[in-house]
């Protein structure tokens, strides 16, 4: 008798859903594949390095293993221990009849057991025998002749077989690359490819996306892959990364504080396999991540000795299996990931590392493709992200400087201690950063007020003035300045690496595009524009400076027609206005960049993010007397500046005291503290009181109950417990928060004015 | 934060009708002090309650409930209840809770005296 399939078991998965994070999007397009009104029956997946794409795969494969009546889910992943196509192949075919058949009798047992080819036959259902047999039969012939065209073309094309009996299934293959390990003289990942097509059965192919097209194409560049849906997967966005953290801690019973948390997203740069990895070293080593201190030290034991070294270092013996080979990438990569060394030309690399000219394109595809170096034709550079550089960094000491084992570590751990700040504060400027390349990528020929771009006109019109008052004279202004249509835009240092001695890279941007419509010589143009820091009205001298900057990329990249545009916090002085417009440049406060950005069509990622963004207060309080009137206090504030009316503001107020009370009654909490939060989204203000302790009861009498139970003679009994009815009534949405401990309660309140 | 009481003696020249002022807040405390001040001119023999909202701003569900056990108190005695100036928020809040349909309600003092005058002195006396 098969076992059912209990509703979440893992089953190929390895990690539980709290910690499968901020990947539901590109979940739901794999398991989309398999609906018969799906569009789409091919999806390429490229993958980031340690972005977790087998992960997905894996948890898709549960997904669709749960849904019941959808096609058979088959999940492949191609090893190097495989050693040639054939072994391949006839593990593919052995995994494709496993998984189809453990489906079909709804047996996730089966899945991992591996069972041979003519138990499954035994296993299969009834109404499956006959192409299983067939299969297997043709598949032994195939074995027999040592054909190995033959048996991969078979053993691959197995999805098409069972659909030609009835059978659906959707096929995932993984880590695509390794094939290129495999003996054999069919290029097995452009077969599979192939035979994924012909077969009409849904089908994902995964693998690194600096090398997942090249492999799949083949040399012949046979497979028709234009029309497949191509889906990438970077790391995990900072917020899932924070989620993953927090969710991880909690799984493993680790303690790890807020500060540290932020942390280690942004060392491990929201990989995460490293976080999952630095996580589990913690827990094996009993040690909680509660400062900078406690994260420092187990991750550069986890460098020198961990998951960290092991996963680098296999890659580094993978691409340099001869220790001398290995020791030269070791120092030539060192050399520069800590920039004495940079960009280099690949004959400089290849000279000092002795390699011939096959060897060393082979060392280089293999460390491009894992995106430890970018390897073009005339150049090479170590990738500069955190962790590898640490890694080549005390690998370099240890293995080629030999400098003693305590030194290194002490050192490390040293300096990502003395790093950890610039970190964080990097993170911080990143984040605040008005990202004018997004704003640019939204330019799309629009007319806008010139006022907008023009300092001097601005304040002329509308300083001091309300922002309904502004808007409605931007709207009326004759004045209009045309604005291009950008094709690209990227950080300045990236065409012009100097301009980093004097801002970061999200504060300043190159955007190429054109005046108008033509795409033509003549209406070229390149916007540079830069964030300029300043607390007050930038001043001339300033303004001046910034316009020499800009002016020094364009010459240095050879831009001919250039439109520079400064933006600052708080707009520019009178005489730097005038600098501008002197100089034919445009400039623009904050407060500018958000009307505009408003007006832009869609208005970019940053004007997206600021009119999404909430206005969040915190207060924590004491459950103690009276308490509650200081959050009431706080919240008729805020009330006030959003324009509630009067008698909004009372039962906002109202509200917020019973939930108040209602925590602080039955909670139980032992830390006695309220945690109030009130966000301002857009049109509606959003509070969220929480609590630790005992959850509160959310069953509670009807409106108007204390006449009808005093009548029932319920007395001083029935005169309580109207919280919660209060606040429903008082607020437009309420709603009972999911929380590991305690209570929180999430009151809505919409502007109607 | 909630004033502290100031439960006033009615003008005396109303003999038996007592006027009791609410503070800012009415919450657990304020209630209280409203409660005590209500039972003690009961105990004196006044056969009317006026009490009075012109101060305040907020009341908490607590704060409803002692009232309540005021109203009970008063019926039980066979006394009388009146609210005046109670503004629009808190009537609303009075009339959610089923207060309203309890007590007389007036626009103030006077108008409050007034009706429990009324009450107090049916024809034929």
């Amino acid at each position: 008798m098969p076992v059912k399939t209990p509703k979440q078991r893992r089953i190929l998965a390895r990690t539980g859903t709290e910690t499968f994070v901020g990947r539901g999007e590109p979940m739901r397009e794999i398991t989309a594949l398999g609906s018969p009104r799906g569009s789409q029956s091919g999806l390429l997946l490229f993958a980031a390095p340690q972005a977790g794409v087998s992960e997905l795969l894996r948890q898709s494969f549960d997904e669709l293993f749960r849904q019941r009546g959808g096609p058979a889910p088959v999940y492949f992943a191609f090893s190097r221990t495989d050693a040639a196509n054939t072994a391949a192949a006839r593990r593919f075919l052995q995994t494709f009849l496993t998984q189809t058949v453990a489906h079909r009798r709804d047996d996730p047992a089966l899945v991992s057991a591996m069972p041979t080819l003519r138990t499954l036959l035994d296993l299969a259902a009834p109404q499956d025998y006959e192409w299983v047999e067939r299969l297997i039969q043709d598949f032994e012939r195939a074995q027999d002749e040592g054909d190995e065209r033959a048996l991969v073309r078979l053993c691959l094309g197995a999805p098409q077989q069972a659909a030609a009996a009835g059978v659906r299934t959707l096929v995932m293959f993984d880590d695509v690359h390794l094939t290129e390990r495999l003996r054999g003289e069919v290029a097995l990942a452009p077969a599979a490819a192939q035979a994924a097509l012909q077969s009409g059965v849904p089908f994902v192919l995964a693998g690194p996306r600096r090398r997942l097209l090249d492999l799949l194409n083949g040399a012949a560049q046979l497979v028709p892959l234009e029309g497949l849906r191509k889906l990438h997967l970077e790391r995990l966005k900072e917020p899932d990364a924070r989620t993953l953290v927090d969710g991880l801690a909690k799984r493993l019973g680790l303690r790890v504080s807020d500060e540290t948390r932020d942390l280690i997203v942004q060392q491990l740069e929201g990989s995460p396999y490293l976080i999952t990895a630095l996580l589990d070293a913690a827990r094996e080593a009993g040690a909680h991540l509660e400062s900078f201190r406690d994260f420092q030290s187990l991750y550069v034991d986890e460098l020198l000795g961990g998951r960290v070294q092991r996963r680098y270092a296999s890659v580094l013996e993978e691409v340099a299996p001869s220790l001398t080979l290995r020791r030269g990438l070791l120092r030539v990569l060192y050399e520069s990931a800590s920039g004495t060394g940079g960009k280099a030309p690949a004959e400089a690399w290849m000279k000092r590392l002795g390699a011939d000219a096959v060897e060393f394109e082979r060392v280089m595809r293999l460390l491009h493709m894992h995106e430890l170096a970018s390897f073009h034709a005339t150049y090479v550079e170590a990738t500069p992200t955190t962790t590898w550089r640490d890694f080549l960094r005390v690998s370099y000491r240890l293995q080629v400087a030999a400098s003693p084992r305590a030194l290194v570590v002490a050192d490390t751990l040293v300096e990502t201690l003395k790093r950890a700040p610039r970190t964080m504060a990097r993170h911080y400027r990143r984040e605040a950063a008005l990202k004018l390349g997004d704003v640019m990528r939204g330019f799309n020929f629009e007319g806008v007020p010139a006022s907008l771009l023009r300092p001097d006109l601005y304040a002329q019109k509308y300083r001091g003035l309300p922002r309904e008052e502004v808007q409605a004279g931007l709207d009326a202004e004759a004045e209009t300045l045309p604005l291009p249509q950008i094709v690209h835009a990227a950080s300045c240092a990236s065409f012009h690496p100097p301009i980093e001695q004097f801002c970061d890279e999200e504060r300043c941007s190159v955007a190429h595009g054109f005046e108008s419509g033509e795409y033509a010589e003549g209406v070229e143009v390149v916007w540079i524009a830069a964030e300029v820091e300043s607390k007050l009205e930038a001043g001339r001298a300033l303004t001046g400076l910034w316009l020499d900057r800009l002016e020094q990329v364009a010459q240095a990249c050879g831009f001919e027609r250039v439109r520079f545009w400064l933006v600052s916090r708080e707009g520019f002085s009178a005489e730097a206005a005038e600098l501008l417009n002197e100089r034919d440049a445009y400039g623009s406060s904050r407060e500018q960049l958000e009307h505009l950005s408003a007006r832009l069509g869609g208005g970019g990622a940053w004007a997206r993010e600021a009119g999404g963004a909430a206005d969040e207060f915190a207060i924590e309080l004491p459950m103690s007397e009276d308490t509650e009137l200081i959050a009431a206090h706080t919240v008729e504030q805020i009330a006030r500046r959003m324009e509630f009316q009067p008698e909004a503001i009372n039962q906002i107020k109202t509200a917020l005291v019973e939930a108040c009370i209602n925590a602080a009654e039955h909670s139980l909490s032992p830390e006695r503290k309220i945690y109030n939060r009130f966000r301002v989204e857009g049109d509606k203000l959003v509070i969220t009181v929480s609590s630790r302790g005992l959850s509160v009861p959310v069953s509670l009498p009807e409106n108007g109950v204390a006449h009808a139970e005093r009548q029932n003679g319920d007395g001083a009994k029935g005169r309580r417990g109207w919280g919660l009815k209060l606040i429903r009534t008082l607020m437009d949405d309420v709603e009972f928060e999911r929380v590991d401990d305690g209570t929180r309660l999430r009151m809505t309140k919409y502007l109607r004015k | 934060m909630s004033e502290p009481l100031t439960g006033t003696p009615a003008p005396e020249a109303e003999g038996e009708v007592a006027v009791v002022y609410a503070g800012d807040y009415v919450n657990k405390l304020s209630g209280q002090r409203i409660e005590r001040e209500c039972l003690t001119r009961i105990e004196r023999g006044c056969r009317a309650l006026v009490i009075n909202f012109r101060d305040t701003e907020l009341v908490n569900s607590i704060g409803v409930s002692i009232l309540l056990g005021v109203i009970d108190t008063a019926e039980r005695r066979g006394r009388r209840v009146a609210f005046t100036n109670v503004s629009l928020h808190t009537l609303k809040l009075f009339e959610l809770l089923g207060l309203t349909r309890l007590v007389v309600l007036a626009e103030n003092e006077e108008a409050a005296l007034a009706t429990l005058g009324e009450f107090a002195a049916p024809a034929g006396h």
